[in-house]
C-alpha cells in the first residue's frame, strides 16, 4: 500500500495544488496574484521533481496506472510544459486582469487531466483524464469573460470535444465488448485469445477519431485554427502542447503495445493519416496571414511527422525518436505562442504578420526567441527541431516507409516558406507595428530564455536527452 | 590522434567573433575593428596549416579531429583537411578579410548584427570545407545558407525580401532531398554492416543496388547542383547576387558556389561511383549548356552585377565540365578554377560594388567614360576583367586550359564546344569593359572620385592573388595532387581512365 501512494504522489501534488489556489482565492480577502501564480509554480516543480525522482513501479493501482519510466518520462514533461505556461501568462494574464484563483487552479486541474491521460493504462483512467482536461481547457479558453470573441473559441473547442467524447466512450464500449476487459495494453497478453477482433477494430477506429479530434489529425483538424486563433495566447500555447503532448503520449504507448492482427490493420490507416495530416497540414499553412493560425496549420503539419513516426514505434530507435521528436515540439511551440502572447497588445493579441512588422528591432528579444523557435520548428540547424527530424527520419526509414519519408521531406520544404515568412516580417519589412509600451517581463524572459537554451542546447549537443531518454524507455516498455 | 584543434579553432573563431560582435550594438567602427581583427587572425590560423611541421596525420589528411558527438545515433564530429580542403580555407578566409574591409563603408546600418551573420556564414562555410562525417557537414551545409537569408533580406538592395525568400527555399529544397538520402545511405549501410554511423570513409564502401543508389545520387546531386548551381536549376543565382549587398555577392560567388563543387568533389564523386558515371555523359551537356546559356544571356544584360551574375554561372558549367570528364587532368583544373573564380569573381563583384557606391545604380546606361576620372580604378576593372576572360599568365586561364585539353583526350566534341563557349565570355566581358570605361561620362562627374586607400589595398590583394595562381600555379596544383589521385584510385577499380 505504501508504494502506490509513492507512485501516486505527483498528482496527488496537483491536486492539491489546485484545490489550495482555489482555497486561497476563496478566503483571502484581496486575491493574491503573486501569490497564486507561486503557488502554481511551487506545485508544479514539486510535480516535476516527484514525477522524475520517484521509484519505478511497473502497474500500479490495480493496473490504473503505468508509473514506468516512459509514462513518468510524460508526466514530467507535462508538468514542465504547464510551469512554463504559469511563467509566460503570468504578465499577460495580470494586464488583462484574469489571473486569477480560477486561471492557475484550471491550469493545474487541466495539468493533473493530461497527466492521466499520459499514465492511464485502464481505458476509464484515460477517459477521465481526457474529459477532465478538456473540460478545464474549455474554462481556459474562455477566461477572459469580457470578450465574446473569446466565448466563441470555447464554444467551438467545447463541440468538437463532446463529439470527439462520443466517439472514445462508444469506442471504450465496443472495447470492453471484444475484449472483455478495459486493460489498455495489459490485456494484450495472449491475444486475441477469446477476443473478437472484428469488434476491437471497430472500437480502434472509434477511438483512433476521438484522438484524431484532440491532436488534430486532418480530417478532424479544422477545430484547431479557430480555437488557437480565439484563445489568450498562453492558453493557446498551453493547449497546443499539453493536450497534444498527452494524448500522443498515450498513443505512443497504446500502439507500441498493439499485437498484430490489429497493428497490421492499423498500420495502413495511420499511413493514410499521416500523409493527409502532413500535407494538408503545410499546403494550407502556406497561405495563411494570420501568424496563430499559421502555427495552427503547422502543428497540424507537425502532428504528421509525429503520426508519421507512429508507423516505426515497434523499433527501438522509433520510440527514442517519437519521445525526442515531442519534448522538442512541446518546447517549439510553447516558446513560439508565448512570444505571441509577450509581443501582443493588450485588448486583443497581434493577430496578422503585418502587425509583426519591424518588431525584430523595437522587441529585439522577444522576435530572436520567436524566430529561433520557428527556425526550429522548420527543422534548420542548429536548433533541436533539426536534431529531431533527422533521428525521426531515421527512423521512419528504418522501418521502410519511404514513399511517406520522401513526401514528408517535400512538405518539410514547403514548411520552410512559411516559417520564413514570419521572420520576414520580423525583420525584413518596414516596422508597421507599434510595440507595446513594456518590454518583457521576468517571468516571461525566464521562461522564453529557458525554451531559447534548452533549443539550442538540445540542437548542438543532444546526446545527454538521448541517453537520458533511452535509459528510462526500455524500462518502460 | 588529437592534437590542438586546430581546425575546429579555424572553423568557430568567426562565429565567436560573432556573438562578441552582437554585444556592442552600439559602436559601428568597433564591430568592423573586431570583425576585421577576428577574419586576419583565422587567415593567419589557415597558414599556421602550410607550415609542413603542423601536419600530423596519416593518408591524404594534414591534420584530422575526431571526437564522439551524438553516439546513440552514430554521429561523430570529424573534421579532416587535405590540400584541397587547404585551399579553400584559404580562399575563405582570405576573402572574409576582404568582406569585412568591403563593407566598412557599404554598411551604415545595423553595422553589429550585420558582422555576427558575416562572421556566422563564414563559420558554416569553412565547416563545410572541412567535416567529413556526413551529418556534421549538412549541418555547415545549412548553417551557411541562414545567415546568408539574412545578409540578402536585411541589407540587400530593392527587391530584398523577395530574393531572400527565393533563395532559401531553391537551397533549403534541396538539401532537405538530400538529408533523407544522407539518412537512406545511412540505413543502408546500417543494415549491411551493422555499424550505423555518418562517417564518409566507412561509407564509401558501401555496395548499393543499381536503382538505390541511383535515386540516393539524385538526391544528393540535386542539392549541390542547385548550390554550384547548373541550368536549369541556376535561376536563384541572378537574383540573389542582384540583391545582395557586395559582400554578400562576394561570399555567394567566391564560396557558397565552391561548397557545391567541392561536394560534388568530396561527396558524391566516391559515394556513388556507379551512378556518377552514368550521369557523366547528362553532367557534361549541363555543363556547356551552362556555359553557353548563362554567357549568351550574359550578352544581353542591363546590369552590370547580374552579368557578373551570369558569367560566374558560365565558369561554373565550366567546372562541372571537368568534374564529370574525371581525369586526373580535368579534376585538377576543375578545383583549380574553382578557386581563380573565386578570387576574379570576388574582385569583379567588389569593383561593381564600388561603382554602385559612388553612382548608385548598377545599370550600364549610368556607367562610362571611368577610365578619365578614375584611373586607378579603371585599371583594376580592366586588370580583374582580362583575368575573367582567360587571358595567358592570369589566373583563370590555367584553370580553363586544363579542362580543356584533359577533356580533349576524352571527348574532343565536349572540348570543342567549351573552346566554343569560352569566346562568348570574350564578348561579354569586353562589351562590359567598353560599356564602363570607355565613352562619354554619364551623369555626374563630381561623384566619380577614384578609390582610396582602403579600396587599393583589396584590390591589390587580389590582384596579387590572381597573378600568384595565372604565373605559378604549381604549389596550388601540388597540393591538389593527392586528393585527386585518391579519387582517381577509388575510382578506378570499376574501370575509369
Amino acid at each position: 500500500m505504501e508504494s502506490t501512494w509513492i507512485v501516486i504522489f505527483p498528482e496527488i501534488l496537483i491536486a492539491a495544488g489546485g484545490l489550495l489556489i482555489f482555497c486561497a482565492g476563496a478566503f483571502w480577502p484581496r486575491r493574491p496574484e503573486k501569490l497564486l501564480s507561486y503557488l502554481a509554480l511551487i506545485f508544479l516543480a514539486g510535480t516535476i521533481l516527484s514525477s522524475a525522482f520517484a521509484p519505478m513501479a511497473g502497474m500500479s493501482l490495480s493496473g490504473m496506472l503505468d508509473s514506468e519510466g516512459y509514462a513518468r518520462l510524460f508526466s514530467t514533461l507535462i508538468a514542465s510544459i504547464a510551469f512554463v505556461t504559469v511563467l509566460i501568462s503570468f504578465r499577460y494574464s495580470k494586464r488583462r486582469n484574469f489571473g486569477n484563483d480560477e486561471y492557475y487552479g484550471i491550469l493545474l486541474f487541466a495539468t493533473l487531466g493530461m497527466d492521466l491521460v499520459a499514465r492511464a493504462s485502464h481505458w476509464l483512467v484515460f477517459f477521465l483524464g481526457l474529459e477532465l482536461l478538456s473540460i478545464s481547457l474549455y474554462i481556459l479558453i474562455a477566461i477572459r469573460r469580457d470578450d465574446p470573441f473569446y466565448g466563441e473559441a470555447a464554444l467551438k473547442y467545447l463541440i468538437t470535444g463532446a463529439v470527439a467524447g462520443a466517439f472514445v466512450t462508444f469506442g471504450i464500449g465496443l472495447w470492453y465488448a471484444g475484449s472483455g476487459s478495459l486493460a489498455v495494453s495489459t490485456g494484450f497478453a495472449g491475444f486475441p485469445g477469446s477476443a473478437d477482433v472484428q469488434i476491437m477494430l471497430a472500437a480502434l477506429a472509434l477511438i483512433l477519431v476521438g484522438i484524431g479530434f484532440k491532436i488534430s489529425m486532418v480530417p478532424f483538424h479544422l477545430w484547431t485554427p479557430d480555437v488557437y486563433q480565439g484563445s489568450p495566447a498562453p492558453v493557446t500555447a498551453f493547449l497546443a502542447t499539453g493536450s497534444k503532448v498527452a494524448v500522443l503520449g498515450f498513443l505512443i504507448r497504446f500502439c507500441f503495445h498493439m499485437p498484430d492482427p490489429l497493428w497490421s490493420a492499423f498500420k495502413p490507416a495511420l499511413w493514410i493519416i499521416a500523409f493527409l495530416t502532413l500535407v494538408v497540414g503545410t499546403v494550407t499553412a502556406l497561405s495563411q496571414s494570420d501568424l496563430k493560425r499559421l502555427l495552427a496549420y503547422s502543428s497540424v503539419a507537425q502532428m504528421g511527422y509525429l503520426i508519421m513516426s507512429l508507423l516505426a514505434v515497434k523499433l527501438q530507435s522509433g520510440l527514442f525518436a517519437l519521445a525526442f521528436y515531442l519534448i522538442v515540439y512541446a518546447a517549439m511551440d510553447l516558446g513560439a505562442f508565448g512570444m505571441i502572447a509577450s509581443l501582443s497588445e493588450e485588448s486583443k493579441d497581434r493577430d496578422t504578420l503585418h502587425e509583426y512588422q519591424g518588431l525584430g528591432y523595437t522587441r529585439p528579444w522577444s522576435a530572436a526567441i520567436l524566430s529561433f523557435c520557428l527556425l526550429s520548428l522548420a527543422g534548420l540547424p542548429p536548433t533541436a527541431g533539426f536534431v529531431g527530424k533527422v533521428i525521426l527520419f531515421k527512423a521512419v526509414l528504418q522501418a521502410n516507409v519511404v514513399s511517406l519519408a520522401v513526401i514528408a521531406i517535400a512538405m518539410a520544404a514547403l514548411s520552410i516558406y512559411l516559417y520564413m515568412k514570419v521572420v520576414v516580417s520580423l525583420y525584413m519589412k518596414p516596422g508597421a507595428a507599434t510595440a507595446p509600451i513594456s518590454s518583457l517581463g521576468f517571468y516571461e524572459q525566464l521562461g522564453g530564455g529557458l525554451i531559447l537554451l534548452f533549443l539550442l542546447w538540445s540542437g548542438i549537443a543532444p546526446s545527454p536527452l538521448l541517453d537520458l531518454i533511452s535509459r528510462i524507455v526500455p524500462a518502460g516498455m | 590522434m588529437n592534437q590542438f584543434p586546430l581546425l575546429s579553432a579555424i572553423v568557430f573563431l568567426p562565429l565567436l567573433g560573432g556573438l562578441l560582435v552582437l554585444a556592442w550594438p552600439r559602436r559601428p567602427s568597433l564591430c568592423r575593428a573586431f570583425s576585421l581583427a577576428v577574419t586576419l587572425a583565422d587567415l593567419a590560423l589557415v597558414l599556421l596549416l602550410f607550415i609542413p611541421g603542423l601536419r600530423r596525420s596519416g593518408g591524404p589528411w594534414f591534420r584530422v579531429e575526431d571526437y564522439a558527438w551524438i553516439p546513440s545515433v552514430g554521429i561523430r564530429y570529424t573534421l579532416a583537411a587535405d590540400g584541397l580542403s587547404l585551399m579553400l580555407l584559404l580562399l575563405t578566409t582570405f576573402l572574409g578579410v576582404l568582406c569585412v574591409l568591403v563593407s566598412w563603408k557599404d554598411i551604415e546600418e545595423k553595422v553589429s548584427s550585420y558582422h555576427f551573420f558575416l562572421l556566422s556564414t563564414l563559420t558554416g562555410i569553412l565547416g563545410v570545407f572541412v567535416a567529413t562525417d556526413l551529418f556534421l557537414f549538412y549541418l555547415f551545409w545549412e548553417v551557411q545558407i541562414i545567415p546568408m537569408f539574412f545578409l540578402v533580406g536585411i541589407w540587400g538592395h530593392e527587391q530584398r525580401t523577395r530574393t531572400a525568400m527565393k533563395f532559401i527555399l531553391f537551397t533549403m529544397a534541396g538539401s532537405l532531398f538530400m538529408l533523407i538520402a544522407m539518412i537512406g545511405l545511412y540505413v543502408v549501410h546500417g543494415r549491411q554492416t551493422g555499424i550505423y554511423t555518418f562517417d564518409l570513409s566507412s561509407l564509401i564502401g558501401t555496395s548499393l543496388t543499381g536503382s538505390v543508389q541511383g535515386w540516393l545520387y539524385a538526391a544528393f546531386m540535386l542539392s549541390f547542383c542547385i548550390k554550384i548551381p547548373v541550368v536549369p536549376v541556376h535561376t536563384w543565382l541572378p537574383d540573389t547576387h542582384t540583391q545582395a549587398p557586395t559582400a554578400g555577392s562576394v561570399i555567394l560567388a567566391g564560396l557558397l558556389l565552391k561548397a557545391g563543387a567541392y561536394a560534388v568533389f568530396r561527396f558524391a564523386l566516391p559515394l556513388f561511383p556507379t551512378a556518377f558515371r552514368a550521369s557523366v555523359p547528362l553532367l557534361i551537356v549541363l555543363g556547356l549548356i551552362g556555359l553557353f546559356y548563362a554567357s549568351w544571356i550574359a550578352l544581353s544584360q542591363v546590369d552590370v552585377k547580374r552579368l557578373v551574375a551570369y558569367s560566374s554561372i558560365a565558369h561554373m558549367g565550366l567546372v562541372v565540365l571537368g568534374l564529370a570528364v574525371l581525369n586526373s587532368v580535368t579534376l585538377s583544373g576543375s578545383l583549380l578554377q574553382m578557386i581563380n573564380h573565386g578570387v576574379s569573381t570576388s574582385a569583379l563583384f567588389i569593383l561593381v560594388g564600388m561603382l554602385g557606391e559612388r553612382i548608385h545604380s548598377r545599370q550600364f546606361k549610368d556607367f562610362g567614360g571611368l577610365w578619365r576620372k578614375m584611373p586607378v580604378f579603371s585599371a583594376f576593372f580592366l586588370f580583374f576583367s582580362m583575368a575573367a576572360l582567360g587571358l595567358p599568365g592570369l589566373n583563370n586561364f590555367i584553370g580553363e586550359i586544363l579542362i580543356l585539353i584533359g577533356t580533349y583526350k576524352v571527348n574532343p566534341i565536349a572540348a570543342a564546344f567549351g573552346f566554343a563557349g569560352l569566346l562568348f565570355g570574350v564578348i561579354y566581358v569586353l562589351r562590359m569593359v567598353q560599356d564602363a570605361l570607355f565613352g562619354e561620362i554619364k551623369g555626374e562627374e563630381a561623384v566619380l572620385r577614384d578609390i582610396d586607400s582602403r579600396e587599393v589595398v583589396i584590390l591589390a590583394a587580389l590582384a596579387l592573388a590572381v597573378l600568384f595562381l595565372g604565373l605559378w600555379p604549381g604549389p596550388v596544383l601540388g597540393l591538389f595532387e593527392e586528393p585527386v589521385n585518391g579519387l582517381i584510385r577509388l575510382m578506378m577499380p570499376a574501370g575509369v581512365s
